[in-house]
């Protein structure tokens, strides 16, 4: 299946992935507008890719959360950094595993 | 900690109780190894997502300082309305892989990079920063698509791997103990009829001596 990329976050980043061939963009402005496009992304069927910037994802922090928990497998979601390369201190992932398995994981590099 | 099932004592039920024990303790030990080979698997992905999150996360940097510098040269407004221009059709095809029972996408994608002739803004109006930025931003495009596949797969395992441990615990902490508790209570409780019946055996021997 074939499927077409969205993007949703500030100007510059969806500017500059228009560029680069991402179909969908929402620059983010008011809470409600944006979570009604994501939510109209999600559901597309059209859709298997879609990148949030991490700034507009901390602004949506609990329905994004909700979302990302209900959605189905596709399409799946990007969180990027933005213009700034802001990135959360807190690697979601990594929780996830600490609450699991209760230890963390650190990636040592090769030769250490 | 573990109330026990309320079981009558009698030996068909214990036998059918030894059977779900086994059959629990079987159900936990497979449970477990699949945990641990889950737990194999996602630091297979969590090493692939490190790699791969520095290597795009530095091409974005990259392609949005070629942006800005596309911004002050060429004008804001003129970069948007190039964007408006541009032909906006990438595709990537997903398809889904199993590993484990759990489904994980895989993706694949064809050529992200186009040639500033493909692009489709027009190419007299633009200046060559905006080739540069969109040549930065389609090199990103596809490396952050990687980083969405193996990122994606990491959260699937992640997610199966907190069912898998509820599971397990689930059976070792609860279910276990439980039935655990039923046997030793339909045996004590079987124990103490024999021992009931062996003194009734013997007053009722000593009851019919007297009489003779």
């Amino acid at each position: 299946m074939s499927f077409k990329i969205a993007v949703i976050g500030d100007k510059d980043t969806t500017t500059g992935m228009a560029l680069a061939g991402a179909t969908y963009a929402h620059v983010h402005a008011a809470k409600d507008e944006t979570l009604a496009k994501l939510n109209e992304f999600l559901t597309s069927d059209e859709i298997g890719l879609i990148f949030v910037t991490h700034r507009v994802a901390e602004e949506l922090v609990f329905e994004f959360r909700q979302m990302m928990r209900t959605k189905r497998l596709l399409p799946l979601v990007l969180r990027i950094p933005d213009k700034t390369g802001y990135v959360p201190k807190v690697d979601e992932l990594q929780e996830t595993i600490k609450r699991t398995v209760g230890a963390e994981i650190v990636v040592k590099k090769d030769g250490e | 900690m573990a109330t026990a099932l309320a079981v009558s004592p009698n030996r068909t039920e214990l036998m059918k109780l030894r059977k779900r024990l086994g059959l629990a303790q079987r159900g936990h030990d497979l449970l477990k190894e699949k945990m641990d080979a889950l737990v194999i698997e996602f630091f297979e992905a969590f090493r692939k997502i490190q790699a791969s999150r520095t290597k795009a996360l530095e091409q974005l940097s990259t392609a949005h300082r070629a942006l800005s510098n596309c911004f002050a040269v060429m004008g804001t407004l003129e970069t948007v309305q190039a964007t408006r221009e541009t032909k906006r059709e990438l595709q990537i095809e997903i398809s889904s892989r199993y590993l484990m029972g759990i489904s994980i996408p895989a993706v694949e994608f064809g050529e992200v990079q186009r040639n500033a002739l493909t692009r489709g803004y027009s190419l007299h109006m633009t200046s060559s920063v905006l080739d540069e930025a969109a040549r930065e931003f389609e090199r990103a495009l596809g490396l952050l698509v990687e980083l969405a596949e193996t990122e994606a797969a990491a959260f699937a395992i992640a997610r199966e791997l907190e069912k898998t441990k509820r599971r397990v615990n689930a059976l070792e902490y609860i279910l276990i103990p439980r039935l655990k508790g039923a046997l030793k209570f339909i045996m004590m409780r079987l124990d103490e009829m024999e021992r009931e019946n062996f003194t009734r055996l013997k007053r009722i021997k000593a009851i019919i001596e007297e009489h003779r």
